[in-house]
Formats: structure tokens, C-alpha cells, sequence
């Protein structure tokens, strides 16, 4: 220990002493010691701002661009600055709620690694650059006296809609190409897919607070699975009710929704479906309900899951998959969804398919899923990103066909798997243009960097994909004035890129702001009358009351559903003696696809599952740490045939036994002071494979072997111990107990 | 979830050091109380120098206060004098020329702060008044720059303190029957002393913790900590 003279006795001494003093004294404490005259400088406004008055907040409506969610939001600003976020009460997609990703969106405004002045590369490096540069630069290289082929040009961005994707598109038209990529590693087309082949319709309307039990194969509905505030609310409703809700959720490692469950189910990765066709198995030939929704050929795929089947391969006890069945038929209307970890896969589209035909069986379409309408406006309607565009910029980048590219909103290099080489490939295009905020792992290897306005100084428009029966289009105004005079909107930025292709077109238009306000005036009924000409003014207590709002309501005519089952065998996946485990690597609340990583109250908030902060772990069952030698916080190597990685464990019951699972996320090599160097990136160790149907990342099905590194790692970790030390803080009983007490729930 | 099995843990015999050290710690605390020739905490925060009602609804007779309706809290302070890039004249702008403080301190009964008025209203008067004198020279060559002067501030408070001139100035000014606008100097004067004899502002009340609960208990004001500290 310490050779200090000064040991512990005499600092608690002097901490006695001098805690005593400070108590007596504080009331009348010198105010030398709390405050100071002339210290500060308190410089007023040169000339009164209108609507400020100093210490007062005002509240402003915009839009949160933290996931693709597209929550509505409430800014407090005062004295020109924006201080505190919060949601927006008359939004119906969130209805005056927020996450914490969206809370921590200030972070991302004020942090001190923003990009401020444009860059462009000279001699192999990024240098300071003006504006005038840089899109001369631009302009010579994909103007119109450029001569660059159309197709050869390419935008690739993340999920965007609203006028910013009007404009995308116009300048896409205008160069003559149709190469979009859209990514989005945390998606749900699968979901969609499925349910526009089975209802006619990808996105209908979900009702969790309609359903008497929810059956989630993994849709993690309460952190990151399509619109969690939402669904948040519905779910408070649905176990709040006058019968509770029950909600069962089975995965291969338990999210924040599956720590909420009623009863969670560990299933072997990439069996869900089979899980599902099980389900249907028992309810159709125990339970006796009647099957002819479902068209023959299905009836036999599903005969041939028995129980024991069916148990076998998912690794699922029989008894609990009759009793999971049991509950789904007594519990009716129930609602039967499927995210990420059943999607992820070779077969994630017929395992999808499979939950949704549990669905039809179960009566529950029109029920807990309710029709919903194609967006009125089609050309502003999401553009959902996924991790097929990925693969096909991998291709495109890799075989040379691209010559200039223009990125903003994602991050590729950072989630595209090692085994795509897309560095390579992405040096390899002669010319590529970074919209950024900060200087991510793509936007380091651009040519040209253009500093772009933070989502609360921007102008823009938003439709999210996921809308519930009241669409509409949410507003985002700059909640206040930019931080740094260099950085520019990024809706500004597509106009000029517009003008710079089809000159004359823009000129009337200042700025993005003047362009929104014009292209919602072209809506009749928006902002002029039905029958107004054209060149009528604008109702602008209308267009600021929309502003006011946030948001503008959108008539929305419901469609009928159109059901087709038609699902094909699932083949589980083989056993694979070199690499025997599964690789998990799940999205998390927090630091989400790895693009809050930067933001120091996501990296502090513990994960919520682990508790652990700032750095990368491994979750594994403890049968699987016993068999491996390891205890908590020891490093584990994690090799799969694509790659390597080693990182501290956690060990914990809420995962499967052939199960790895390490959060996205962490594993930056760019990205500012707080990301960077800090822990392993999952998503690069991933095999190559992709769903089928739909051409999405099997980012669920990478075989891993495990060992032990043989020596201990450095994790974090809020609450050291987990055990309750026998002195009953929380009294727990058995599961078994449980139903000798009080019978079958 | 399975329960836990029941084991006993013998608790370590470091918590007794503790409980003694704790113990000894009251102790401490009771002795260097008593010990140090000062009313205790307790008394100090709770007792007012004036037996008065302390309901908001019981206003005091005219002879307690400074004004009709108030019990002024006790304590003064010698502040330092401090150097502003321009010396401002409080006393000629408000005991010579009759200027209300709401005029040019016009956010103190909308907002927590008082504001500094803002420069261009300086200029309202300025830019036609006293002209040809140093100090408005001095003043309009900030203006000509499109800069405000970078005032000091006097009178400060802890960040862990909120302080809000619009509640005071409703109980004391608005609230008061008794009171006019005209006289809102007698209000501000609790807090910043008499402001009508300065010229640069120098702070003349200690607005420590004491200072405010002990007006808190005269005048009926509010015990609960998060109104202060939130």
C-alpha cells in the first residue's frame, strides 16, 4: 500500500475537522468564496432580440435526425443558445417523449470535434480549404463541362426523405444517374418485405396496446426497433390495461425489450422461424384452431414441426413451447412480431414469414395489425436505408463503375465488414465528396470535405417510414443561429449543387429555407387555398403555425389488406465444429449503429443490460464461461473465419450457450476524442452471407470459436456485484414455484 | 429468474471502525457548534432578527420596514469597488434625472436576471443627450464599432443558486398594495443597497444563504430548498 507519512487515520482526521468547519460556517460563508465581483463579463445585446427577454427559455419545435425514427422534438433556447431537448407533445408519433439518444442530440450540436472548415486533399493529406475551392473543385469534376458519364456518379447516404430527398433525386436526374445507396445497418426491410408479400402493405399499423400478449422473435420494440418511442407508449398502455399484457420475448440474447418480459426465451440463432412454424404446429394440432386460413402446402410445412422436432432444433423445452402456444390461443388478440436477430440470416426472410403467418393463423390482422396507407406524397415518403445498398456499393466501388460519389448521413466504411475490403474499394473511386459533421472513418478518406449545419441548425423536412393511422411530415428548424460561421445547411448545399446542373431552375429560390416554404405552397390546401393560383401569396400565419407545431397532418386513406401465405421450409443452420458458437452483435440504445459514439452522455449512460460504460464487451451464458475458464472481465478471443477479436466478458444468464454477443457501436478508428480507440467493432468480423429474398447483411449468422486470451481486460461497469448477498433487497422466487403457488398464468 | 441462494456473509469488522467514526463525527459536529461563539446553524437560518408574522398574507405595519409590506434582511457588506469600462452614473441617471430602474433593467419583471440593458438603448437618449461629454464619447465609439461595452458584473451568485427578480419584484412591487412603480428603487435597494448614491454599482448586501433566509422568515418567503436550489 501507500508509503505516505499522511495514512488514512489523518486524512479522515483532517476531512472530520474541516467538515465540521465548513458545516458551521456555511450558511454566512464569505462571499468572496461563492461569487465574485468583477470577475465575469456580462455584455448585453447591442440592439434587443425579438421574442428574447434574457433568463427566459422559449421553446421551439424541430426534428430529431438521432436514429431514423423522425420523433418530433422541443428545444429550449435562451439568450440565442439551445439548452435542453425534449419531445414534441403534438407529434402522434411520440407524443412529447424522447430517448436518451435524442436528449444527447445537444452533444452532437456542441461538440468540440465538429468539422468547422471545409478540407480538401493535397498531397495526401487533408488540408484547411475555402468554400470557394472546394465546390470549384466539385464543379470541375462533376459540373457540366465535367464530361463525367451519369451512371458513373453516385450518392450514398442514410435513411432521408422529405424534400431533402426531392432534392437528392433532382440532382441525381440531373447528373443522368440512378445510383442511390441508401445504408442503414439497423433496419427493418425484412419486416417490410414480408409484409408487403403476405398483406399487401410493408409498413401496416402496429398495436401493442391492443393486444392481449405479444410474442417478439427478437424485435427489440422498446430500444431500436423501428419507432421505440412509440411503441414505448403503446406498450405502457398494453400492461397497464385492466387484464396485464403479457409479453414473451424469444432471442438469442436478451435486448431491453426481452429484459421486460414476462418470459424470455434463449433460441439457437437462426431457428426462429422453426420456432414459429412449432408454435403454429402445437396450435393447430393441440390446441385444435382452426388452419384453413392457411393454404395446404403451409399446413404440411407445418405438420412436420412436431414438438420434439421442433424442440430439437431450436433448442426450446417442449413443455414450453406448448405452454407458449397455450398462452397465444387463450390471450387472443395477440401480436406476433420479428426484428433483427430472426431477420438476420440466410433464411431471415422466410423466418419473418413464419411469425407472420403465426399472425393470420392467430386472427390477429385487422386486429393488432391494422391496415395502414401508402404516404400521400409519395416523392417525400421515407427512403429507408438497409444493408443490401452496402453490399451493391461494395460491388459497384470494387468493379470501377463509379467515378465520383457524394456521401452524407452514414458511415459505410465503419459497418461494412472486413471481409468487403470496401477501403480499398472506396480509395479506388477517382473522386468522392464527403457532407459531414465530423470526421467519421469515410468522411477521413474523402477528397473533399464540406462542413455541414448541425440537425438543430438546419432547415428540413421528414416523413418517417414507420407511421401510425395519423401521418404526417414533421419539421426541423434550426434551433438556433450556427456555432461555426464555415459550416453550411446541407439542404443549401443541394441546392447550389442543383443550380450548378440545371442552371436557371433555382434562381428564384435564396436559400433552403425559401425552397421549403415555395414547394409547400405548390400543395394545395397547405398553405393557399384549394383553388389558389399559382402565383397567390402565401397564408403565413399558416406556414408559422406549421413551424409552431413541428409537424403538418397529412390525410391519410387507409387500404385493405390483401393475405397471402405462402412460406417455404427453413433450414437451420449446420453445426460447424471450428467454429461452434453464433456472433451476436446487437444494436443497444445508446450507442446504436456506432454512430453516437462520440457523445459523452451515451458513453457513460451503463448499457442496459450490462451496466458497462465506455468501452466494448462480451456477453456469454456462465456454462459457457465455466467451459472456457473465464470470469468476468477476462478477455476473450473471438475469432470467426473473417476475422478476430478480443474483449472483456460479462458473464450473464440472458443469452444462449452457443451465443457471443458484443454490442455495435464501439471499435472507432475516427470520429473525435470520445470514440476513437475505444473498444471492438463487431460488424468487422462478420462473414459474408446475405438473406436470400431480400439481399440484406446475415448480420446474425456468423459462426465464431471462442477462447481465452489468457489474461484480464479492462471493463467498467456500474454496480459491481450482482448478487444480493442473501439480504433479499429484491425477493425472487422460481419460475417453478411460482406456478405450484399460483397454477398456470 | 431464479432466486438467490441464501448465504451469510459475516459483516466485516471494518463497519464498526466506522460506526465509531461516524459517532465521533456528531460528536465533532455538536462540540465545534457549540465551541465556536456562534448562534448554531439552525438558529442562524431559522431565526428572524424581528419577530413578525411570517404568512405571506400577514403584512407588517409601515414602521417595521424600509416600505409598506417588508422586514429588510439584515447584514451589510463592504464590496469592491470595480472597474467598468465605462464608469455609468447610477446616480445621476436615477436621483437626478428621475429614470425608473425598470426603464433600462426592464427583463428584472419578466425574468430571472435583471438584464443589462441593451446598448442600443443607451444610444435612444445618447446618441442627441450629453453628447459632447468623455463617458457617452467613450460609449458611442463602442456603438460606432457595433460592440456593447464588456460590463463587469457586481453582483453574483453560486451556479447552484436560482435567484429570480420576477418573483421578488411581484411579491414586493406588483403584489404590494401599498407600493407604486415609482418606487421600485426601495425594492431593489434590499438586495443592491441604494443604488440613487452610487455611480458604478458596488455590492453593499453579503447575499449569502443567511441574508436570504433570514428575509425569507421575516417576509414569509419560501423554505423549500429545490425553489432555490434546482
Amino acid at each position: 500500500m501507500s508509503k505516505s507519512e499522511f495514512d488514512r487515520r489523518d486524512f479522515l482526521k483532517v476531512m472530520g475537522v474541516s467538515g465540521v468547519a465548513a458545516t458551521v460556517a456555511g450558511c454566512d460563508m464569505p462571499s468572496y468564496i461563492t461569487s465574485e465581483e468583477g470577475a465575469e463579463e456580462v455584455i448585453p445585446y447591442l440592439s434587443p432580440e425579438e421574442y428574447v427577454i434574457p433568463g427566459v427559455g422559449v421553446w421551439y419545435a424541430s426534428t430529431c435526425l438521432q436514429c431514423p425514427a423522425g420523433c418530433g422534438i422541443r428545444g429550449r433556447v435562451r439568450e440565442g443558445r439551445v439548452l435542453k431537448l425534449e419531445g414534441n407533445p403534438t407529434m402522434s408519433l411520440n407524443s412529447g417523449k424522447l430517448c436518451q439518444m435524442g436528449q444527447s442530440a445537444l452533444q452532437s450540436h456542441y461538440n468540440p470535434d465538429r468539422l468547422t472548415t471545409p478540407l480538401m486533399r493535397k498531397d495526401g493529406a487533408l488540408a484547411e480549404a475555402t468554400w470557394e475551392d472546394a465546390l470549384a473543385l466539385m464543379e470541375e469534376k462533376t459540373g457540366p463541362s465535367s464530361g463525367i458519364s451519369g451512371h458513373r456518379f453516385a450518392w450514398y447516404t442514410g435513411s432521408v426523405s422529405g424534400h431533402q430527398n426531392v432534392l437528392l433525386k433532382a440532382h441525381l436526374e440531373a447528373m443522368g444517374s440512378s445510383n442511390h445507396f441508401v445504408h442503414e445497418v439497423i433496419n427493418t426491410r425484412v419486416w417490410q418485405a414480408v409484409c408487403k408479400e403476405m398483406l399487401g402493405q410493408s409498413m401496416p399499423t402496429l398495436r401493442i396496446d391492443k393486444a392481449g400478449l405479444v410474442l417478439s422473435f427478437g424485435a427489440d420494440f422498446l430500444g431500436t426497433w423501428m419507432s421505440p418511442i412509440q411503441f414505448s407508449a403503446q406498450y405502457a398502455a398494453f400492461r397497464s390495461g385492466d387484464e396485464r399484457g403479457m409479453l414473451i420475448q424469444a432471442e438469442p440474447s436478451m435486448s431491453l425489450t426481452g429484459a421486460n418480459a414476462d418470459l424470455w426465451v434463449a433460441v439457437r440463432p437462426g431457428t426462429e422461424g422453426i420456432m414459429a412454424l412449432g408454435l403454429a404446429n402445437v396450435l393447430i394440432h393441440k390446441e385444435r384452431m382452426d388452419a384453413s386460413v392457411l393454404p395446404p402446402e403451409t399446413q404440411e410445412l407445418i405438420a412436420r414441426y412436431n414438438v420434439s422436432i421442433t424442440s430439437r432444433i431450436t433448442g426450446i423445452a417442449g413443455d414450453r413451447l406448448i405452454r407458449i402456444a397455450r398462452h397465444l390461443k387463450n390471450r387472443s388478440p395477440s401480436l406476433v412480431l420479428a426484428g433483427g436477430p430472426a431477420a438476420g440470416h440466410t433464411t431471415g426472410f422466410e423466418a419473418v414469414q413464419a411469425a407472420m403467418m403465426l399472425n393470420i393463423l392467430l386472427g390477429n390482422v385487422g386486429e393488432t395489425i391494422e391496415a395502414n396507407a401508402d404516404f400521400a406524397f409519395p416523392q417525400l415518403a421515407a427512403l429507408g436505408g438497409g444493408t443490401t445498398d452496402l453490399n451493391r456499393f461494395a460491388h459497384a466501388a470494387g468493379s470501377g463503375q463509379l467515378d465520383a460519389l457524394f456521401f452524407d448521413g452514414s458511415n459505410p466504411l465503419f459497418g461494412a465488414p472486413d471481409h468487403m475490403n470496401l477501403n480499398e474499394k472506396f480509395d479506388a473511386i477517382p473522386f468522392k465528396v464527403a457532407f459531414s459533421t465530423f470526421m467519421d472513418e469515410t468522411t477521413a478518406r474523402a477528397d473533399v470535405v464540406l462542413p455541414i449545419a448541425s440537425a438543430i441548425e438546419d432547415w428540413g423536412t421528414h416523413v418517417a417510414a414507420y407511421q401510425n393511422e395519423q401521418h404526417e411530415i414533421a419539421f426541423q428548424q434550426p434551433l438556433m443561429e450556427p456555432i461555426h460561421p464555415l459550416t453550411r445547411s446541407f439542404g443549401d448545399l443541394l441546392l447550389a449543387l442543383n443550380a450548378m446542373r440545371s442552371p436557371g431552375t433555382y434562381d428564384e429560390i435564396d436559400d433552403y429555407y425559401g425552397y421549403l416554404q415555395s414547394a409547400l405552397g405548390a400543395i394545395p390546401g397547405v398553405l393557399k387555398g384549394e383553388d389558389a393560383a399559382e402565383d397567390d401569396p402565401l397564408d403565413i400565419q399558416l406556414w408559422n403555425q406549421i413551424l409552431q407545431d413541428g409537424r403538418l397532418e397529412v390525410p391519410a386513406e387507409t387500404s385493405l389488406f390483401t393475405t397471402s401465405v405462402s412460406i417455404k421450409d427453413i433450414t437451420s443452420p449446420p453445426t460447424d465444429e471450428a467454429f461452434p458458437y453464433y456472433l451476436v452483435p446487437t444494436p443497444r440504445s445508446s450507442l446504436y449503429d456506432g454512430r453516437h459514439a462520440n457523445l459523452p452522455w451515451l458513453q457513460e449512460a451503463p448499457d442496459q443490460i450490462s451496466k458497462v460504460v465506455w468501452t466494448s464487451w462480451a456477453e456469454i451464458h456462465p456454462v459457457t464461461a465455466s467451459k472456457l475458464g473465464l470470469e468476468e472481465g477476462d478477455l476473450i478471443r473471438i475469432t470467426s473465419a473473417s476475422g478476430v477479436l478480443e474483449v472483456p466478458v460479462y458473464i450473464f444468464k440472458g443469452i444462449h450457450t452457443d451465443v457471443v454477443c458484443v454490442p455495435m457501436g464501439q471499435g472507432h478508428t475516427e470520429y473525435g476524442r470520445y470514440a476513437k480507440g475505444r473498444g471492438v467493432n463487431p460488424l468487422k468480423i462478420l462473414d459474408p452471407g446475405e438473406d436470400t429474398r431480400t439481399g440484406e447483411l446475415a448480420l446474425y449468422g456468423t459462426r465464431v470459436g471462442l477462447a481465452a486470451a489468457g489474461r484480464a481486460g479492462r471493463m467498467v461497469k456500474m454496480g459491481n456485484t450482482e448478487s444480493q448477498h442473501g439480504r433479499k433487497i429484491v425477493a425472487t422466487i422460481t419460475a417453478e414455484q411460482q406456478r405450484r403457488n399460483e397454477g398456470e398464468s | 429468474m431464479e432466486a438467490e441462494a441464501e448465504t451469510c456473509h459475516p459483516r466485516p469488522r471494518r463497519s464498526l471502525a466506522l460506526s465509531l467514526w461516524t459517532a465521533m463525527m456528531v460528536v465533532a459536529l455538536i462540540l465545534g457548534n457549540a465551541l465556536l461563539a456562534k448562534p448554531s446553524l439552525a438558529d442562524e437560518i431559522m431565526t428572524p432578527r424581528k419577530q413578525v408574522p411570517s404568512a405571506f398574507s400577514g403584512w407588517l405595519d409601515e414602521d417595521v420596514g424600509p416600505f409598506p409590506g417588508v422586514v429588510a434582511p439584515e447584514g451589510t457588506y463592504e464590496g469592491k469597488d470595480v472597474e467598468q469600462p465605462i464608469e455609468f452614473p447610477h446616480d445621476l441617471h436615477t436621483a437626478t434625472n428621475k429614470i425608473n430602474c425598470l426603464y433600462c433593467h426592464t427583463y428584472a419583471r419578466r425574468s430571472a436576471v435583471a438584464g443589462i440593458p441593451p446598448t442600443s438603448k443607451c444610444m435612444g437618449c445618447h446618441s442627441i443627450i450629453a453628447t459632447d461629454r468623455p463617458r457617452i464619447k467613450q460609449l458611442t465609439e463602442y456603438w460606432d464599432k457595433g460592440q456593447s461595452p464588456p460590463w463587469k458584473k457586481v453582483h453574483d451568485l453560486p451556479d447552484y443558486v436560482r435567484f429570480t427578480h420576477e418573483r421578488h419584484l411581484k411579491k414586493f412591487l406588483f403584489d404590494n398594495p401599498d407600493m407604486t412603480v415609482e418606487r421600485v428603487d426601495e425594492v431593489c435597494a434590499l438586495c443592491h443597497g441604494d443604488v440613487t448614491k452610487m455611480t458604478v454599482a458596488k455590492k453593499q448586501k453579503p447575499l449569502t444563504m443567511g441574508f436570504c433566509t433570514r428575509c425569507h422568515q421575516a417576509n414569509g418567503g419560501t423554505f423549500d430548498c429545490q425553489k432555490c436550489h434546482k
